[in-house]
């Protein structure tokens, strides 16, 4: 077998940094491999990815020890363009890395950069379109395409120069759960029609696992902690010791008592022999508690029979729902689906074309923006974006300042709030300092000076590991317990919707196709396709040992519960 | 936000629309260039006639075009009125006569010269401003840049272009998300309500987040264009360049002569100047 | 790293400058055309002359004139108001010395910006917009309409002052905010 990444005694630095980011790398991956490299968060395998496409060294500097060869080419020594006619690239960004004002500019980039004529290049971007099933988008703008889409784009952009290796860099990051999936099925269906090396840097391990990998390589701050097969890795513990989610079905097994035997074939959830395993499933299901059922008390928000219209766009269609104190929601369905207008309507930066909304019992339509805010917190996605000041103090202030308090309230404001969030300690601290998600809980704690009933969380989660999840939905929890503040979550992260929230609402094209428990939501079949969600692996499971679902995703749910506050 | 822009990211149909971004950017600059090189009606009002039939053929949006040309027009009518009022004999200066037609007072004279010139101006800017208007409406950001490259342009600065129009739209869209998070947060923007000195300190607070994201994408689109060998040759291709068409074929020859009289008018100013910038009938 | 007087004076060249003049000439051309700041009900300044300041921070002052001076085109050319090189070439010129405060030893990026930084970067911009609107510009106006010069100065004087006091107005704390935010925290500790 050739040899087509060698790595020998690597460690990277960067320039900007006194520690090392991979240290001591051997590794090797043959010639039509599929590799799955598999880390939490700071992990370096991001760095490992740029080491093998060549931006390191080329866009970042920094110092190298050992070798990294690439299809025989030394890496420190040959030039990005050389080592790109080997390797190419999907970035994380689907969004950043499409350049064209058009798909087929895009996809055409790469032949644009090698002078190849008009004609030849018409032929070669209808076949790599084609390939990815993009081809009848050609002329399609970037800004009207999803971004599984976009990612599909990418791919088939570096399709036609004959690459060897096909390296993912977390091409699940921005995409919804039906997309994750689609994107997984074309990787490996350009991995076996094209034969070529494909490397998946990703953490979500469950999804990346829906199609057959051969190897996993686990990295944890910077180093290789195994090389093995899924199976293997899936019967170990060090999943979640490194941070990294296991699979819900291989959770719920584990939960029941399953011990695996060494060949025991577990990777694939339609072909585990359940019937080793069901009556420890089922002894472990008679333990189940009794089903508690949601109680609606102090209704804080009403949402009547409400209708959206940009011009003549219908965005959203007669939503009628209750919030009440203290609830945790999810807001689920696709991009486009109306989430984000609702959003939008419950702050009050767009106010119904039809229907009403009320406010603990008066009409909405009586308040500014300005007072809503004092009613209805909304914190973006991206903290970045919300982010004004340089100080956490002056952060938490500004709405304080902003809506008029006096200068004693807003320091008590402003003490009360930072002993809420955890921040007291740092409450002097500038923000440049500060982590992602400790960013995160500032534009939080910004929301919540103004003692907001409800805070709406675009995407609070996206692009986190399993580490940082769990430590911002924590935190999210905590408020919602400790202070009975509504929270409203605007997600396509089913386990997020799962674990963290009682109800979920779920839209699809602009219609509320469903408002239920949780864990009712997620085994109805039709609301899951329509909205473009995922069925979970507890659906398939509790099916094949022959239990009714709902009751299975419950009682899940509650297991993982208790083992979350016994730490 | 769509319909504020003039530019269209979807070629349209037209038979301007048709073109090559080559034939299309070389024909407006070298009309442009004329205008700026002349002042001759003789030559003014065949590219001012050009320049409307050309911005009716591409069939635009008609109160979006309206609206502006309204705007543009008055904008000179006013410029031509305070430069009359500076100086009401400015045809003497530009065409080398004076007939007063009206006087008001010893100072403020209409003069026919004056009208003449200020006649000639305002056909001059208003051929120049449809020739914009039609060149903008017909072609594609990637058009532009590939017309661009064909006059000589470096690729590296035409990907420039292409390459802002294709932010413009995520970078107006972070614009708006974060004036709204600012909204909520209580900030009033309405201008009726605050202060100009707090308003100036607001557009501060909130140009620091859209700075920052906007700029936060630079390394990673850097590195994909890297990673797909951007730079890699002393030159590139485009792809949405089609081949010429028959009409492009044509045009290049209207090119060839446009460039010819260009030449001509500049060797005229600069070696065989009139006495007189503007050529006026009655005053030869 | 020292950097060479060519590199501060022209700029680092590489793909990240490309990208960084087209992000900072489309956010030049948005804030043209949707970031004005009403200072009274007909009058407005617009914000988007702090991009050259900007980009000059991150990429240096080619860059910079490039990003001021492609951004106004592209804004003309997106607002429909047509084209207008002098205009154009005088924000180039203009945007070149808002963007060179940063080879007198400022650097934004690593929170190096003190109230020496600002004073010299102030007086660049007056010197930037003198030279751009007061010079470059009326020159060309001249040039090509061969217009009366008397008008065109009356607006080359208010583009000097509009624009000059949106590059020092704005500009300052937004310069003096930004390497805030990029500073290095030392020596903090938890209370």
């Amino acid at each position: 077998m050739t040899k087509v990444i060698e790595f020998k005694d690597f460690s990277f630095r960067y320039k900007k940094q006194n520690e090392f980011t991979l240290h001591d790398i051997n590794l090797t991956i043959n010639e039509g491999e599929k590799v799955l490299i598999l880390g939490p968060s700071g992990s370096g395998k991001t760095t490992l990815g740029s080491c093998i496409n060549g931006l390191i060294p080329f866009s970042y500097n920094g110092e190298i020890k050992g070798s990294c060869k690439v299809c025989g080419i030394e890496t420190q020594e040959a030039s990005i363009f050389k080592i790109s006619e080997h390797v190419g690239t999907v970035q994380q960004d689907t969004d950043a890395q499409f350049v064209g004002l058009s798909v087929g500019e895009d996809i055409a980039f790469s032949l644009e950069n090698d002078m190849v004529p008009r004609n030849e290049m018409l032929e070669k971007v209808k076949e790599s379109a084609t390939i990815v099933g993009m081809e009848n988008f050609l002329q399609s703008v970037p800004y009207n395409i999803s971004g599984g889409q976009k990612q599909k784009v990418a791919l088939a952009g570096i399709l036609h120069n004959d690459v060897d290796i096909l390296l993912f860099d977390e091409p699940l990051a921005a995409l919804d759960p039906a997309m994750g999936m689609a994107a997984v099925d074309l990787i490996d269906k350009v991995y076996k029609e094209k034969k070529k090396t494909v490397l998946i840097i990703e953490h979500r391990l469950e999804d990346v696992l829906y199609r057959h990998v051969d190897r996993v390589i686990l990295m944890s701050e910077g180093r290789i902690v195994l090389d093995t097969t899924p199976n293997e890795l899936l019967k170990s513990d060090l999943l979640k010791k490194n941070g990294i989610r296991e699979p819900l079905y291989i959770s719920a097994l584990k939960n029941a008592g399953v011990k695996f035997d060494k060949d025991d074939n577990i990777d694939n959830i339609d072909e585990l022999n359940i019937d080793k395993y069901k009556k420890n499933i089922i002894a472990d299901f008679k333990k189940k508690k009794k089903t508690v059922n949601l109680s609606k008390e102090e209704k804080i928000i009403e949402i009547k029979d409400v209708t959206f219209k940009y011009g003549d766009f219908t965005a959203l269609k007669n939503i009628s729902f209750d919030i009440c104190k203290g609830e945790k929601i999810s807001v689920v369905g696709k991009n486009g689906a109306g989430k984000s207008t609702l959003a939008k309507l419950l702050c009050g930066i767009i106010r119904p074309s039809e229907g009403e909304i009320l406010y603990n019992g008066e009409n909405y339509l009586k308040f500014s923006i300005k007072e809503l805010g004092r009613i209805v917190g909304y914190v973006m996605q991206n903290p970045n974006q919300m982010l004004v000041k340089d100080m956490i103090k002056d952060e938490i202030e500004l709405a304080l300042k902003l809506n008029g308090f006096d200068e004693k309230v807003t320091e008590e404001r402003f003490v009360e709030t930072m002993k809420m969030t955890g921040l007291y300690s740092m409450r002097n601290w500038p923000v440049a300092v500060l982590s992602y998600g400790q960013k995160k809980r500032v534009t939080i704690a910004a929301i919540l000076a103004l003692q907001p009933s409800v805070i709406i969380l675009d995407e609070p989660t996206a692009g986190q590991d399993y580490n940082h999840y769990t430590e911002i939905m924590k935190f999210i929890t905590d408020l919602n317990e400790n202070f009975n503040i509504t929270i409203l979550f605007v997600t396509h992260d089913m386990h997020l919707a799962i674990e963290y929230t009682d109800r979920a609402i779920v839209f699809a094209d602009g219609e509320m196709i469903g408002d239920d428990v949780v864990y009712k939501i997620l085994s109805n079949e039709e609301i899951i396709e329509r909205a473009n969600l995922k069925k979970t692996s507890l659906v398939t499971i509790a099916k094949k040992a022959g239990i009714e679902p709902e009751e299975f995703i419950e009682h899940f749910i509650e297991r993982e519960k208790e083992e979350r506050n016994n730490g | 936000m769509d319909d504020k822009l003039f530019i269209t990211l979807v070629p349209g149909n037209t038979f301007l629309d048709r073109l090559t971004g080559k034939t299309k950017t070389r024909l407006f600059f070298l009309f442009i260039f004329m205008l700026v090189a002349t002042w001759d009606i003789r030559v003014i009002i065949p590219c001012f006639v050009v320049s409307v039939i050309g911005l009716l053929s591409i069939k635009p949006d008609k109160k979006k075009n309206i609206a502006i040309t309204i705007f543009v027009l008055l904008m000179n009518v006013f410029n031509l009125f305070l430069v009359w009022f500076i100086e009401p004999d400015y045809g003497l200066k530009m065409c080398g006569g004076s007939t007063v037609l009206f006087q008001f007072t010893d100072y403020f004279i209409v003069t026919s010269e004056s009208l003449w010139y200020f006649g000639a101006r305002l056909f001059k800017f208003m051929a120049s401003f449809f020739f914009s208007l039609t060149f903008i409406q017909c072609i594609t950001p990637s058009e532009l840049a590939a017309g661009l490259h064909s006059i000589f342009v470096p690729y590296k600065i035409c990907m420039v272009v292409s390459l802002a129009f294709r932010y413009i739209p995520d970078i107006t869209r972070d614009f708006t998300n974060i004036k709204i998070s600012m909204q909520t947060r209580g900030m009033e923007l309405d201008s009726k309500k605050t202060k100009v000195g707090t308003r100036l300190k607001q557009y501060v607070l909130i140009l620091i987040p859209l700075i920052i994201t906007s700029f936060d994408r630079v390394g990673n689109i850097a590195n994909g264009m890297d990673l797909r060998g951007f730079g890699k040759k002393k030159d590139k291709t485009y792809y949405a360049e089609h081949e010429d068409t028959k009409a492009d074929k044509y045009l290049a020859i209207v090119v060839w002569i446009l460039l010819a009289c260009f030449i001509a008018l500049v060797v005229k100013k600069t070696f065989f100047p009139g006495p007189y910038e503007v050529w006026c009938p009655w005053c030869l | 790293m020292k950097k060479s007087l060519g590199q501060k004076l022209l700029g680092t060249w590489n793909t990240k400058t490309i990208v960084g003049v087209a992000v900072g000439a489309a956010l030049f051309a948005v804030l043209m055309n949707f970031g004005g700041i009403k200072v009274t009900t007909n009058t407005s300044l617009t914000s988007a002359y702090i991009v050259p300041a900007i980009v000059g921070a991150l990429f240096g002052p080619l860059p910079a004139a490039l990003a001021a001076g492609l951004g106004n085109v592209l804004a003309d050319l997106i607002g429909g108001w047509g084209f207008w090189f002098d205009w154009s070439l005088g924000n180039f010129v203009c945007g070149y010395f808002a963007g060179l405060f940063g080879a007198f030893g400022a650097d934004i990026e690593d929170g190096k910006f003190a109230v020496k930084d600002a004073i010299i970067y102030a007086v660049l911009c007056i010197v930037g917009c003198a030279l751009g609107f007061g010079v470059v510009t009326p020159v060309l106006t001249y040039a090509w309409y061969s217009s009366e010069l008397t008008i065109t100065w009356i607006q080359a004087s208010a583009a000097i002052v509009s624009d000059a006091s949106v590059l020092i107005i704005v500009g300052i704390p937004l310069l003096f905010a930004l390497a805030k935010r990029n500073a290095k925290g030392t020596n903090l500790s938890k209370e």
